[in-house]
């Protein structure tokens, strides 16, 4: 069962990865722009159980490794979006003012995206990547959160949609 | 049931992990496999990218004019009463006109220094997530360019090649945070090391306190050894300010590149330079003010008539 969900979640995320490096990378979006890789993770893993969630950060962390313009060592993004995912999912499970609520589930993808770049910067602090001025960080930080929080109330019935076609469940929002 | 379930989702969870760790290892203690992965990935998207770069061209253009809606209010004015298709027609030409501006100036930039260069057009911008500032160009090591060679836009130094594929390449913008180059100061020939610091002001190292380095000074490549990464004497920036404690070892100042990294559509990559070190030839011209004539006008009072 988790195989055939797996070689139908697997090729979305390749598809929402290719479209992030081909499309939303071309256009040079104020304050960095935003990860739509990240963001459908996230909501894929807070609908999910723990373990589809960490299996999903695998891949979407393996994936956000492999893109060229990553700077840090292959493994790192993977790390992150295991724990992430896994904590999502974890915090999600049951909770219906969560995974059942638009608003709210927007406003916790935008808050995790904001902790998984600080994550990021952190373990990158620690494994010597060099992540640029305090200001510039700042702005990056701002912007992702940003465009997270306009973006995912678009694409959240899309990737909810997504996540019922794979998993052969009614869509929940 | 559910204590079986939990424990088996925990055994995953840590078999995960230790999965991504054992890849940070890997790539730290740099095993090859990992770096090809990497590599085939770009190999794999850079047709996805032109394809992109083609399509979106025109939404970009039009995103674009939306961005610098307050600063171009009287030109959209006057092309409001344009019709659709020639609207189109003047955003496509608009990036050609500049792409071609910008392709001319790199040429005589590389022209005057005397360098074979190999001109490619950006065809992606790498994503921000990662805190990296690189780009991506549609030529390769099939057009001859390798990793750690120079990079120009029409004002000076764009960055280096960071990775080479068989189409297209990867390069370190000078804005990246781990970018350093070795640089000169032209005139008093003071060196030091510039450091990327994210955006357009770089932060400039002095080696040594024997002389001063004043705002506006210009600072050009020093030239690395083979050329690679860096060859001499391109114009990197000018300094627009400068530290100058008591108890620093060394002079710093704030640097302000000269390229503009926001508009980078084509660029040049550098392949071959000559033997002789081009020198001081490439520091920008400072603008001439354009003399206002002058015109005097004599006047001579007729003389008045008398009745």
């Amino acid at each position: 069962m988790i195989t055939r969900q797996l070689s139908i979640a697997i090729p979305i995320f390749i598809i929402i990865f290719v479209v992030q490096e081909a499309v939303i990378d071309q256009f040079r979006l104020a304050g960095g722009g935003f990860s739509l890789l990240l963001i459908f993770t996230l909501i894929w893993a807070v609908l999910s159980s723990q373990e589809i969630a960490a299996i999903g950060g695998f891949i979407a962390g393996l994936l956000m490794d492999l893109s060229p313009s990553s700077s840090g060592p292959i493994g790192q993004w993977t790390l992150l979006m295991i724990a992430a995912c896994y904590a999502v999912s974890y915090l999600g499970s049951g909770n219906e003012s969560l995974s059942g609520n638009p608003l709210g589930l927007t406003f916790f993808a935008t808050s995790t995206v904001l902790f998984i770049e600080i994550a990021y910067l952190v373990t990158s602090a620690l494994l010597g990547v060099q992540t640029g001025s305090f200001g510039q960080i700042l702005i990056t930080l701002f912007g992702i959160s940003i465009w997270s929080l306009v973006v995912t109330p678009i694409l959240l019935p899309l990737f909810s949609r997504l996540h019922a076609f794979t998993f052969n469940t009614r869509s929940a929002i | 049931m559910r204590k079986g379930s939990e424990g088996r989702s925990r055994l995953l969870l840590i078999i995960l992990i230790v999965t991504a760790l054992f890849l940070i290892t890997l790539d730290l203690r740099g095993v090859g496999i990992l770096e090809g992965a990497r590599q085939g990935t770009q190999t794999i998207l850079s047709p996805f990218q032109r394809a992109g770069n083609v399509v979106l061209t025109p939404f970009k253009n039009f995103f674009s004019d939306i961005t610098h809606l307050g600063r171009t209010r009287n030109q959209i004015e006057k092309l409001r009463a344009d019709n659709n298709s020639l609207k189109t027609q003047l955003a496509n030409r608009k990036n050609a006109d500049a792409q071609l501006d910008q392709l001319k100036s790199i040429l005589d930039l590389a022209g005057t220094a005397g360098f074979k260069v190999v001109n490619a057009r950006v065809i992606s911008q790498g994503s921000s997530q990662s805190f990296a500032q690189t780009i991506t160009i549609d030529t390769g090591s099939n057009a001859g360019i390798k990793k750690n060679m120079t990079v120009l836009s029409e004002f000076g130094i764009a960055g280096v090649v960071k990775d080479v594929y068989p189409n297209s390449a990867l390069i370190s913008l000078a804005t990246d945070p781990s970018f350093r180059i070795g640089i000169r100061i032209a005139g008093s020939q003071q060196i030091g090391i510039l450091s990327g610091r994210g955006n357009r002001s770089a932060s400039l190292q002095l080696i040594d306190n024997l002389t001063d380095v004043k705002v506006g000074d210009i600072l050009l490549s020093r030239g690395s050894v083979a050329n690679r990464p860096f060859v001499p004497g391109v114009p990197v920036g000018y300094v627009t300010a400068v530290d100058n404690s008591a108890g620093a070892i060394a002079q710093s100042a704030v640097v302000h590149l000269y390229t503009n990294f926001s508009t980078l559509g084509v660029v040049a990559v550098v392949v071959g330079a000559p033997v002789s070190n081009p020198g001081d030839a490439l520091v920008p011209v400072k603008p001439q003010p354009t003399p206002v004539p002058t015109i005097t006008i004599y006047v001579t009072p007729s003389p008045v008539p008398t009745n």
